[in-house]
């Protein structure tokens, strides 16, 4: 008796279709989800480029985020602190306007948080600067992004782009570091 | 290392005799209740400082009320001689605490503070814990609890607000002890200074009946204060070896 596998091939091929229709929609998914959707890289109510800032123009951090070495928060910048140089500086370009507009309209910026902690972390970016720990370490190369990337901390300890960050890449810091009581629970959780 | 040289390792860190006795601190709360009057308003700051959600009138009389410190009142005597008492009781810190043996996930622990801990995020809800302890202070969280408009603004970014299926209890508001030791570190100085620390109980008790502090420095006050003779331990026979001291005279 000659016995085909054809018959069963054919019977096959519409869950073939289904399969390939579903990861095909996976993949789209996926690459979708990375390019579209708010992620990583959010874009800002203004384009603040922090390369021109901290980078070329070597604006120091704490110039703006002044609050970092006093309080758990680093504090962004309220409008009349862009303002003091703006109102001198680079007046004439876009941005600079929509800048000013908020500021005419007495309004604050709604920028997008990027880099932010669940609320059971207790993060306060004061030890942390006190202890001379360099924004870099945990944030990233600020200085050469145009638009602020998600960025943390490889266990090797070179910043990992659109990662966000997790409690043992706090935890190796810590340890490397001999931090006191530094793998304690309750140093890091509330 | 092997399984079980970690094992004996632990067994001989943590079951030698005066292991505690080598912590940084050793916080203590002392509570006079000659002088409590029974007036909750440490069951009121605690609630507020500790984001402890109200559970409702239906909740409660099922008994899955939160209070993290609760003023239990004692009836002596019948009418017209009866005598009142009261007793705030809190987590006791203890520092044999049968709630860390049992958890599943060491969710609870102790830390080198001498405090018994709770990680919240952590916790996956077994309530062993609850089962365990003999003073019946940890509360479950049987609901996301949620704070009405504009209630949610008076929270305490300082603690986090429990979610469904969590574990809690008394903290002897750690927040406040972190933020110490913060001033502390900002003022070149390693330790914290009696008095420095106050958790939201202590800090409202109108008649000053609390007293809280670290037990390692034998001037403290709270170190005095436990070495009253009027003090006792709740359920001391259980060897919980706890870090709450109660003070009351016995009538004879």
């Amino acid at each position: 008796m000659n016995v085909s596998i054809v018959p069963s091939l054919k019977k096959l091929r519409p869950v073939a279709m289904l399969v390939i229709v579903v990861l095909l929609g996976l993949v789209l998914g996926y690459w979708a989800n990375a390019a579209f959707l708010p992620g990583t890289s959010p874009e800002q109510p203004i384009a603040f480029s922090h390369r021109i800032h901290a980078g070329e123009n070597e604006i120091p951090c704490m110039y703006c985020h002044t609050q970092a070495r006093l309080s758990p928060s680093a504090g962004v910048p309220s409008v009349s602190k862009c303002v003091g140089c703006h109102l001198e500086i680079a007046t004439e370009r876009p941005q600079i306007r929509r800048l000013m507009s908020y500021w005419d309209n007495q309004e604050p910026i709604p920028w997008v948080k990027v880099h932010d902690l669940p609320d059971f972390v207790h993060f306060t970016h004061k030890r942390h600067v006190l202890a001379e720990v360099e924004c870099q370490t945990c944030h990233g190369p600020v200085e050469t992004m145009d638009r602020i990337r998600l960025t943390s901390r490889a266990a090797d300890g070179t910043a990992q782009a659109n990662h966000p960050w997790e409690m043992g890449q706090c935890l190796s810091c810590h340890r490397e570091n001999e931090v006191e009581n530094g793998t304690d629970c309750w140093t890091c959780h509330k | 290392m092997s399984l079980f040289s970690r094992f004996m390792d632990g067994w001989r860190k943590y079951r030698k005799p005066g292991y505690y006795d080598e912590f940084d601190y050793h916080w203590t709360m002392a509570i006079d209740l000659d002088k409590c009057t029974g007036c909750q308003a440490c069951m009121t700051a605690c609630q507020a400082e500790n984001n402890i959600p109200i559970v409702g009138e239906e909740e409660l009389a099922r008994g899955r009320e939160i209070q993290w410190i609760r003023v239990e009142r004692y009836w002596e005597g019948e009418y017209p001689n009866a005598k009142l008492s009261f007793i705030p009781i809190m987590c006791q810190h203890c520092d044999s605490a049968p709630c860390e043996t049992v958890c599943p996930v060491s969710a609870t622990y102790h830390n080198q503070d001498g405090l018994n801990t709770q990680i919240y995020n952590r916790c996956i809800g077994t309530r062993s814990c609850a089962v365990y302890c003999p003073y019946e202070v940890r509360y479950f969280n049987y609901y996301d609890h949620h704070w009405d408009s504009p209630l949610e603004q008076q929270l305490n970014p300082d603690v986090t607000v429990r979610g469904k299926g969590v574990m809690e209890k008394c903290t002897f508001c750690i927040q406040r002890i972190r933020e110490a030791k913060d001033h502390a570190k900002d003022d070149g100085r390693r330790r914290v200074q009696d008095g420095e620390v106050q958790p939201a109980c202590v800090q409202t008790c109108p008649s000053k009946a609390l007293v809280f502090g670290d037990r390692k420095d034998s001037e403290n006050e709270v170190s005095v204060a436990i070495n009253d003779p009027r003090k006792y331990r709740v359920l001391d026979e259980l060897n919980t070896d706890s870090s709450v001291f109660y003070l009351k005279k016995v009538d004879a």
